[in-house]
Formats: structure tokens, C-alpha cells, sequence
């Protein structure tokens, strides 16, 4: 487990006289007041953990009114400050040390402000104005705290837990159907006219207005729908001729609340939101999710063999997916349309593996807390083992059209550099990261399923240009190829008939079923995360016991991946935009939840 | 462990003769020649894989039912078993797993005998991810996903699946495929455009016939 | 007087042919391309509309014609409309001086299977294409839309650069056979038993580098980068006024530049060539009309592989281009024709 010892952090409680070190199973941190918060993250920086994870808020509003689960939350140090009843917000930030590899989670208590953290971390700004834009937090200092999801003059904070799950219907909008061709809907299931409040053009202006202030000659909105977003995303180019001279993004096209809905349902169920999330990558992200319930649950080791090679091998075979998704994406946005329908080619073929042996293709909710949904079907095995055999063939063809071609190289070469210096400030991980010669990878640094018994190598780049994580991208599908390999020789050896989910021993008093009705997880948080295609998806999970969790933080990789891009753009012409932002690869299912 | 990529700058010789344009377009000339990898959708169709997440359906009364949980099942909740018709047994349990339990509407009534039977089960499929945990839950095998997935219709009546149909849906599937081997595709024929390259040599496997409509 | 008539009828006669030739061709271009693309892409490209999708093209015509007719708002109408037929007529024009064949006797009139032979038909030939910049610009300038003005810049600054480059590019051919007439040009190639490809390769490479700015294919697609542009200058237009864009740009001045390489590199309408020795025929056997098959077979390989290249390479970027323009190809051209001068007496001996 890569978390900080408490014994590191002793000499700090003589500068900071009233630091709380709590270490748990799960995590370890320091509980600070918010006046000397600032000056603790500082020196936490000097010391090494110079890579933002993640910031976030959570609500305390209903433990805070209810005596029993205040008592349960302090019995097992959940709250910083406890003796303070009336500050409603606990905020924590999660540092990553990459010398010593270990992590630290700082927390703090407040009623509404906290001091920013944008002049250490520019990442942390970008999770400011989500806290901001979820929960109202002000932000002393912060340059231009805007929201981040919703438009501007939206009048909720929705994460709050006075906010209603369903939000509060105040507008009419019945369907087309109705007002067009008279169908008459009313008391049809589930159909209501009444939702909640849809944002109108005067408050995407305002919104628009607030993000940028016009230094040159035209602001070009690029997005929400354009080809080169790979999504809905809403970028502002102001260009001087077609120099960019700032940019900003205005996210939220896709927001659904997943945060939100991870409150209101049960552990397992909130796999379906997973996959929804990244969409692209939907069963890595499903196993972050699982391996997260299972490691609070405390049943990692009972999870049998099987079910954890499976898991590993369907996940890479994932990770080869959204790689192709992005090659094939990439060489577009470039203008090599072929590889794009090459790349499809292949990933037609993991669709119908995934298809084949989950029954679905994109959205796969597969695993499931303490094994996988089901066994492997005949014929899974010889049909990967066929495709393994000529991916990595394919792959050598692609390969020759771009990695050498000269066009390639001048349109990628020294185009959006990331030092690794900018790589922490920014908090981008995955390989992003990996392209600036910095190997971050969860698979390594703490191995869930099968990855500590698979043998592989972790790509590094070496400038951090878009060429290096294009390459790295690239190999990084070899080394999947040859996780897969492994995870299928150790599969041809397991029998048919082995578990392929777990058998939880009687005293842990677990109800562990495959539809994961009424799982109960004790008290208690944890942060613990997955490396997917994009990054580190870390889950942040507070319970209280209880079927639902308590507050849901998703750390979403391609969101503080995402934060990086003004930066890259800054005096770069459109034809680079496209380029640095298919290099990051972000997908808006995430970046929005 | 750590593995380092770099790349390396073209040489002159590469690029007076133009090798790197040679090298690609060797590639796609060879595509080019090479079989075509398509489903000419909608006039031909894949047949989907046995565990395909599609439209639900009720498996009806048979003979088939899992024993003795069915048994058990139905002395509970006091069922009374008509063949041929649904096999639901109103617990409820789908509902419960569902991560949009409003999508669900279910309601059971009292025949004259005193024993209970489904009589109301509608499952809105706008609501509805395809996630199968319902599917998971159902302790007597009745509600289950079937490989039917042209789902559009230009209502939004239409996209209500009702007891009557999820049982018409159900016995058409049970005759089609049930009796299939749970393996990773069932037309290999179909699957060969595509895999033709990766020679693929599944054992053999009996084959139905496909859902049409 | 019955000359004037006889020479009347077969202008006519030959501009109906060539229009025909140019516009038909031309969309059935876009069903070679889908399917070329479709096959590179391991697809079968239009399959539903007649046999393996033949009628593609009329369908795609008759959908975009009665598609209805959109115009941005705060647009300037006459300047929209101008673009479009300054883009078609100019890059129609070229084909006047493109010689299909040699000259035939038919009923006792002499007849040259070129428009006009004018004897400046190749300034002819980059005066017309130098007009395509005035069609972009406007259609990008009218749409008043900010993508359509990125767009339109582009490919002027490309224009402009590449312009340059094609005509010092030409020089080299023309020192060779000390004319400017197209007709004259191949005739010489004929007379010295020599494609000047075998002594220009250079040039030749210049040639089709310029040809693929100058008709925006890839790598130089830059005005229409989807990913970027959407499709640049023309977001603003809507049916067939969309659809004429891409037929004169892909279609029509690809095939008039293609056949002005021909003349110039590939001796127009004569056979496979050894260079100083002769020419060997292997299509002799159709008799009169083996060299319009030349001509057509050469045009189409060249066609072919400007595909070829479309679908095989990634695009540069803006600055890129003009830099390689500037720096690369038009030293490249003017070494190109200190080396002709040196060779020149070789050839003209």
C-alpha cells in the first residue's frame, strides 16, 4: 500500500503544534485547521509530494444532526476536528510523493471558504471550481472562480445533502412527441413534464462571457460539437490571426451527477454509472470500482484466482480498445484517415470478445464486487489466443504508416512539451505523464487483481511531447498484449469448473452476492485507485455504514488531464489544437461525470 | 521494469528517396487487395452471442425450471403455476437490484383459489442501461436479456415491454436458442468476414436461426 | 466562309465534348474515390444504389439538389454566389489547352483534338489556377463565419506560396522543348524520343507536390481539416453549392492538372517511351485511337495515385506548408534548372 507512514510526518507536529496524524487501514492523514493549511501543503510539496491527486469536499450536514453516526464516524477518525459541530464541510486533498512513492491525504474542516491552492498546483484549481460549482464553497484568492460543470447563473449547489437526488422540477418541457404530433402521453409510464432547470441562451452567454476576456482579434468557440472535441466539449480559442493567445474550456456538456448518484445507490449498482463514466474504457474502470469496494470490505485475498486473471486479461484487453479508439482518432484529427478505420478494424475484434463473453459491448459492467459477473464461454480463450496472435502484426503495420512518416514527426515533434515539473503542477497521470519520462503507473505502484503476478514493462517518453506519448501509447499496447498472453496461458491451466467468485468466510458476516443486493460496508473511507487508458481513476470512498455510500469522489484522470491544455496551447496555432488535445485523449464522460 | 521510448530523427537517405511515403503506402496497397471486412447491415445481420444484454423476456412455465428453488420459490409467495405462462413469481427482487428501480412496475393479484399470480409487469426500457442485474437477481430464472437489439420505435409506448410481451418475446427466444452451448459466438460463419485473418477454429456448434422482425 | 462554319461546328463540337467529358467524369470521380478509399480501407465502399453502387453519384446529385438552399445570415449574397462559379469556370477552363491526341483528318478537315492551341497555353494553364485563390477567399469572406475565413486564408497563403513553385517547377520542361504550347510540348517529347520525366525527376516531384497544394488533397488538405476546420471554407454552404466545392477542388482540377503532368512529364499521348531510343506500343492494335488511350490511361494512373497518397498520408500543418514551399521546393525548382540548362543540349541535339 503506497500510503505514508505517520512516523514521516513527526517532525512537522513542531511547525504545526495542532496536526493530527491518523493512520488507518486504509489511508493515512493529517487533519489541519484551515488557517495553516496552505503553509502545511507548501512544506508537504518542499518534502516531496509534488503530485496533485485530488481535492475534494464532503458534506457532513447529516452526520453532523445525527448523534449515532457522529459517534461512529468519530470512533473511527473520520472527521477532522470532531469537537468542531457546526463547520458543515470537511475537504481533504490526496498528495502524491514521487520520490518515496507513497501517498498523503490532508483534511480539513470548514462552514463555506477555504484558502486556494492554485499558486501550488494549477490542477487544484480546476477541483476548486468543482467544489465551488458542487457544493458552494468560496475560495479566498482563487483568480476566477467559475463554475466548472454548470452555467453560471445556475442557483444550487447539487452535491450538497439538502439537495434532492431528482433536483427540483421547475420547468416545463414536455416531450416532442406531445407538442408536435399530439401523442398523448400523460400518465404513460414514467413520463413527466416537469423537470429540472435546463440552462438558456442568455446563461451559456454569461457563462461564455465569464471565462474569457477578449485580448485579440476573434474568439473563435470551438465546440460543443465539433469533430475535433471528441466530444462535447466547449473550448474558447481568442486567436491573433490563427496564434491562440488564451484558451479556456467550458465543461459540462455531459454532466450527470454521478457523484451524486453514487449516493443514492448500492455498492454494486453504481458499476452501471462506472461504465458510463469513461465510456470508452468501461471495464477498467468497472474494476477500479470493485477492487475499491473490495479493499474497504477487507476481501482482496478471498477474490479467487480466477476471477482476478479474468478481470486482469478482460481489462488489458480494454485498454487495447481505447488505445485504438484513440490511434485511430489521432491519425483523423491529423489527417490519416485510414489508420482510423484500421484501428476500428481491430477494435471490432475486442468488441466482439467483450461482446461474446459479457453481452455487451461498450457499457460491460462485468466484474463484480468480489469476483465477475460470469464464467468465460466456450471458445473465449481460442478466440484471444487468434487475436493476440496477429494484433501485434497489425500493429507494426500502423506503425509503418505513421511512426517514421516525416509528416508525422514535424506534426508532432516538440508540439505540446510537458516537463515534469508542469506534469505535477497540473496533476496529469497515465500517459500523459508517462510521455514526460515519469513512470506512474497504479499497475506498479500499488497492484490490484493480477498485475503483481504478470510480468511487464512501463513505457516511458522521453521530452514529453505529443510524438513521446504517442509512442508510448503504442507500447503500451504491446505490453498489453503480452499481459494478455500471460493472463491466457494461466487460464488454460484453471479448470473450468474453479469459483469465479468469491466464497466469503462465514465470520466477516458479509452478504456477497452477484447482484450485490444489501452489501454492507462498514464504516470507514478510503482512497484506492486503477490505472485506466487515461490515467488514474481514483474512487474516494466515505461510507457509514449502510447499503449506499455516504459521498462518492471520483478522481477523474482525462478532468486534470484536461487542465493542462491552456497551458499547451498558449501560442500554438489551431491546426496544434487538435493535436495536443488527441494527445491527451480526453473523454468527456469523464472529464463531466 | 521501466521502458524507454525515444524516437529517432529520419535520415537523409530516407527522406530524398521518400522511403517513409514508400513504407505507408506499401501498407495501404496492400489493404487494398486484400478481402473486405464488412456486415453489409441491414441486408445481413450478425447473429448475437447467447449472453447478448438485449430486449428482456420472461422464460414461461415448462418443465425447465430450476429445481428446487422454483419449488421453493412458489410455496413463499403462494404462486399458482399456469404452463406456458410466465414464470414470475412476483418477489420483486429485480426491482430491488436495479439501479433504476422506477423503470419497474410490477404487481401480482389473487386468483379465487387464494394463490397469487403475476398480473401486471412492465419494465420501461427508456429508463433502462441493460445492465442485467435484474437479471442476476431473479431467483427462478424468468426474467433474463435476450439477443434482440433493434430496439427503436417511434413511440415512447412502444418502448414498454408488458407482461404479454415479454412472454411472447421469451418463448420465441426459448425455441431459438436456449438449448445453444454458452460459447463466445454461435455463427461462425457470419464472424469469419471479419475474423477470417486471425484464423479462428471454434469446435463445432449447432445452430438455430435468428430473430426476425 | 464555310471554313469560319466548318471551324464554328467543331469548337462547339469539341467544347460540348470536353464539358461532357469534364463534368461527367468528374462526379463519377467521387464513386472512383469512395471506392478506392473504401478498399484502402478494407470496406466495400457504395454497394446499395445500382451496381456496386454506379449510380451513387446521380443519387448523391439529386439529393444535394434539391437539398434547400441555405444561407448564412449577415452574408453578402452576390459574393456567395460569385465564389462558386468563379471556382468552376476557371478550373474548367484549363482543359481549352489539354491535348487528348494527335491531329486526325475527318472528312477533310484537319482537326486537333485540343481546344485552342494557343502558343502561352501553359501561362494560360497557371493564370487560371491562380484565379482559384479568388474563389476561396470570396467564399470564405461571404459566408461571413469565422471558420470558413481560417479556411479561406489557408489555402490563399497556400496558393500564393505553391503558385511560385509549379512555375519555376515548369521551367525545366519548357527549356527542354522551347515552347509554351502544350501541343508543341508533347510533339518535341515525341521528336527527341523522350519523356522529360527520365531528366526532370525533380521537377516532377515539385509538380506534384504544388499540384496536391493547389487542389488541397493530402498532405496539403489544410482548407477542409475536419478535425480542425469542420470543412473550412465551404461550412457555410449548403446542397449542390456544397457539393461543387469539393467536384472542382478534388475532382476537376486534380484531372486538368494531372493531364498538364502528363503533357509535361509523360509525352501527353504517346507510348511507354525508352528514353533516346523510341517508343514501344503494346497497344497498337487499336489502331488510331491507341493514343487517346495513352493519354486517358496515363491521366488515370496519376489520378490513381493522387488517391493513393490521399489515403495513405497525414496532414501538415499550415505553417509547415508555406515553410516547405519557400525553403525546400523552390530551391529545389531553381537547382532543377541550372541542371536543365547544363542538360539541355543533350536533349535538343
Amino acid at each position: 500500500m503506497p500510503w505514508a507512514k505517520a512516523e514521516d510526518f513527526v517532525e512537522l507536529k513542531e511547525r504545526f503544534p495542532e496536526l493530527e496524524i491518523v493512520e488507518s487501514g486504509n489511508s493515512t492523514s493529517l487533519h489541519i485547521k484551515k488557517e495553516s493549511l496552505i503553509e502545511l501543503l507548501k512544506e508537504l510539496k518542499n518534502r516531496g509530494f509534488k503530485l496533485f491527486i485530488d481535492h475534494s469536499v464532503v458534506d457532513l450536514k447529516d452526520i453532523l444532526e445525527k448523534e449515532k453516526d457522529f459517534r461512529n464516524a468519530v470512533k473511527e477518525n473520520l472527521i477532522a476536528f470532531p469537537e468542531d459541530r457546526l463547520s458543515r464541510f470537511q475537504a481533504f486533498y490526496i498528495l502524491y510523493n514521487v520520490d518515496e512513492k507513497k501517498r498523503v491525504m490532508v483534511k480539513t474542516r470548514t462552514d463555506g471558504t477555504l484558502p486556494t491552492v492554485e499558486k501550488l498546483w494549477f490542477a487544484g484549481k480546476w477541483a476548486e471550481r468543482e467544489c465551488y460549482d458542487m457544493f458552494g464553497i468560496e475560495y479566498e484568492g482563487h483568480e476566477n472562480l467559475v463554475r466548472a460543470f454548470m452555467w453560471d447563473t445556475y442557483p444550487y449547489f447539487p452535491l450538497r445533502k439538502d439537495f434532492p437526488l431528482e433536483g427540483f422540477p421547475e420547468q416545463d418541457l414536455p416531450s416532442l412527441n406531445e407538442v408536435l404530433w399530439g401523442d398523448r402521453l400523460e400518465g404513460t409510464m414514467n413520463y413527466e413534464r416537469k423537470h429540472a432547470i435546463v440552462p438558456t441562451l442568455e446563461d451559456l452567454e454569461i457563462t461564455e462571457k465569464k471565462r474569457l476576456k477578449k485580448k485579440a482579434q476573434i474568439v473563435l468557440n470551438w465546440g460543443p460539437l465539433h469533430p475535433g472535441t471528441h466530444g462535447t466539449m466547449w473550448f474558447l480559442f481568442d486567436l491573433e490571426g490563427e496564434r491562440i493567445v488564451q484558451t479556456d474550456v467550458i465543461l459540462g456538456q455531459l454532466h450527470r451527477g454521478v457523484e451524486k448518484l453514487a449516493e443514492n445507490e448500492m455498492y454494486n449498482q453504481f458499476l452501471v454509472y462506472t461504465d458510463r463514466m469513461d465510456y470508452l474504457s468501461a471495464l477498467c474502470s468497472n474494476q477500479a470500482w470493485v477492487v475499491a469496494i473490495e479493499r474497504i470490505l477487507g476481501i482482496e485475498e478471498d477474490v479467487p484466482e480466477k476471477a482476478k486473471y479474468i478481470r486482469t486479461m478482460m481489462s488489458e484487453l480494454q485498454r487495447i480498445n481505447s488505445h485504438l479508439l484513440w490511434l485511430g482518432t489521432y491519425a483523423l484529427d491529423l489527417g490519416a484517415l485510414t489508420v482510423f478505420l484500421y484501428a476500428f478494424k481491430e477494435r471490432e475484434k475486442i468488441m466482439d470478445i467483450l461482446e461474446g463473453i459479457t453481452g455487451a459491448r461498450l457499457t460491460i459492467s462485468y466484474p463484480r464486487v468480489g469476483g465477475v459477473r460470469m464464467d468465460l464461454p466456450e471458445g473465449a480463450l481460442e478466440v484471444i489466443r487468434a487475436f493476440i496472435k496477429r494484433f501485434p502484426k497489425e500493429l507494426s503495420d500502423w506503425e509503418r504508416i505513421l511512426t517514421r512518416n516525416r509528416i508525422w514527426l514535424r506534426r508532432n515533434k516538440d508540439v505540446g512539451v510537458i516537463t515534469p515539473e508542469d506534469a505535477y503542477f497540473y496533476g496529469v497521470t497515465g500517459p500523459v505523464v508517462r510521455g514526460s519520462g515519469i513512470p506512474y503507473d497504479m499497475r506498479k505502484l500499488e497492484p490490484y487483481d493480477a498485475y503483481a503476478e504478470v510480468d511487464f514493462d512501463i513505457p516511458v517518453g522521453d521530452v514529453g511531447d505529443c510524438y513521446d506519448r504517442y509512442l508510448v501509447r503504442i507500447e503500451e499496447m504491446r505490453q498489453s498484449v503480452r499481459i494478455v498472453e500471460q493472463c491466457l496461458s494461466k487460464l488454460e491451466k484453471i479448470p473450468r469448473s474453479a469459483p469465479f467468485f468469491a466464497e466469503v468466510p462465514k465470520e466477516k458476516k458479509l452478504k456477497l452476492t452477484i447482484d450485490g443486493i444489501g452489501l454492507k460496508v462498514p464504516t470507514g473511507e478510503i482512497y484506492s485507485s486503477g490505472e485506466n487508458p487515461r490515467g488514474e481513476l481514483g474512487f474516494y470512498v466515505f461510507s457509514m455504514g449502510g447499503v449506499k455510500p455516504y459521498r462518492v469522489k471520483v478522481r477523474p484522470p482525462s478532468y486534470y488531464n484536461l487542465s493542462i491544455y491552456p497551458h499547451l496551447m498558449k501560442d500554438r496555432v489551431i491546426a496544434d489544437a487538435v493535436t495536443i488535445l488527441a494527445s491527451i485523449d480526453p473523454v468527456v464522460g469523464e472529464t463531466d461525470r | 521494469m521501466i521502458k524507454r521510448v525515444t524516437a529517432k530523427p529520419l535520415s537523409w537517405l530516407e527522406r530524398a528517396l521518400f522511403i517513409d511515403f514508400i513504407k505507408g503506402l506499401s501498407v495501404t496497397i496492400r489493404h487494398a487487395f486484400s478481402r473486405t471486412i464488412t456486415t453489409h447491415y441491414p441486408y445481413e445481420k450478425l447473429t448475437p452471442p447467447k449472453r447478448f444484454r438485449g430486449f428482456f423476456a420472461h422464460k414461461v412455465v415448462d418443465g425447465n425450471e430450476p429445481q428446487p428453488a422454483y419449488d421453493e420459490w412458489v410455496e413463499r409467495f403462494k404462486i399458482e403455476v399456469i404452463p406456458g405462462k410466465s414464470r414470475c413469481v412476483v418477489c420483486m427482487l429485480c426491482k430491488r437490484a436495479c439501479p433504476v428501480p422506477q423503470l419497474f412496475e410490477i404487481e401480482g393479484k389473487k386468483l379465487e383459489n387464494g394463490r397469487r399470480v403475476v398480473s401486471v409487469f412492465n419494465m420501461n426500457l427508456m429508463l433502462c442501461t441493460f445492465c442485467g442485474f435484474c437479471v442476476d437477481a431473479c431467483p427462478v430464472d424468468c426474467l433474463y436479456q435476450t439477443d434482440i437489439h433493434e430496439t427503436a420505435s417511434y413511440t415512447r409506448k412502444d418502448s414498454i415491454l408488458d407482461l404479454e410481451l415479454l412472454e411472447k418475446i421469451g418463448k420465441d427466444w426459448q425455441m431459438r436458442r436456449e438449448n445453444e452451448p454458452d460459447r463466445i459466438w454461435i455463427d461462425d460463419s457470419q464472424r469469419d468476414k471479419l475474423w477470417h485473418e486471425n484464423k479462428v477454429k471454434l469446435p463445432e456448434a449447432e445452430i438455430r436461426g435468428r430473430h426476425e422482425w | 466562309m464555310e471554313s469560319v462554319v466548318a471551324g464554328v461546328v467543331i469548337a462547339v463540337i469539341k467544347i460540348l465534348v470536353i464539358l461532357g467529358i469534364v463534368l461527367g467524369v468528374g462526379a463519377y470521380l467521387t464513386w472512383v474515390e469512395r471506392k478506392v478509399a473504401a478498399h484502402i480501407q478494407r470496406r466495400p465502399g457504395p454497394m446499395v444504389v445500382g451496381w456496386h453502387g454506379l449510380l451513387q453519384p446521380i443519387a448523391d446529385g439529386l439529393k444535394l439538389i434539391t437539398k434547400e438552399d441555405l444561407f448564412p445570415r449577415y452574408g453578402n449574397k452576390f459574393l456567395y454566389n460569385l465564389a462558386i462559379v468563379l471556382a468552376l469556370v476557371p478550373a474548367t477552363l484549363v482543359f481549352a489547352v489539354v491535348p487528348f491526341g494527335p491531329e486526325f483528318e475527318l472528312f477533310g478537315y484537319r482537326i486537333k483534338p485540343i481546344l485552342t492551341d494557343v502558343n502561352v497555353a501553359l501561362l494560360l494553364v497557371f493564370g487560371l489556377g491562380s484565379l482559384a485563390v479568388y474563389a476561396i477567399a470570396i467564399a470564405g469572406w461571404a459566408s461571413n463565419s469565422k471558420y470558413p475565413l481560417i479556411g479561406s486564408m489557408r489555402k490563399a497563403g497556400i496558393i500564393i506560396s505553391y503558385e511560385v513553385a509549379i512555375t519555376f517547377a515548369v521551367m525545366g520542361p519548357l527549356i527542354l522543348a522551347g515552347t509554351l504550347s502544350t501541343y508543341e510540348i508533347v510533339q518535341r517529347q515525341i521528336e527527341q524520343n523522350l519523356w522529360y520525366i527520365w531528366v526532370q525527376p525533380i521537377a516532377f516531384v515539385v509538380f506534384l507536390f504544388s499540384l496536391l497544394a493547389e487542389t488541397g488533397r493530402v498532405p496539403f488538405d489544410i482548407q477542409e481539416a475536419e478535425a480542425e476546420l469542420v470543412t473550412g471554407f465551404t461550412v457555410e454552404y449548403g446542397g449542390m453549392k456544397f457539393g461543387l466545392f469539393p467536384l472542382v477542388e478534388w475532382y476537376v482540377e486534380v484531372l486538368s492538372l494531372s493531364a498538364i503532368a502528363v503533357v509535361l512529364f509523360f509525352g501527353g499521348w504517346s507510348p511507354i517511351n525508352i528514353p533516346f531510343m523510341g517508343f514501344v506500343d503494346p497497344l497498337f492494335f487499336l489502331g488510331p485511337f491507341s493514343p487517346y488511350v495513352w493519354f486517358l490511361l496515363k491521366v488515370t494512373v496519376l489520378f490513381l495515385f493522387i488517391l493513393w497518397l490521399h489515403w495513405t498520408l497525414p496532414r501538415y500543418r499550415i505553417d509547415q506548408i508555406t515553410e516547405i514551399a519557400w525553403k525546400v521546393m523552390l530551391p529545389l525548382a531553381l537547382i532543377n534548372i541550372v541542371l536543365t540548362a547544363i542538360i539541355a543540349p543533350v536533349v535538343w541535339r
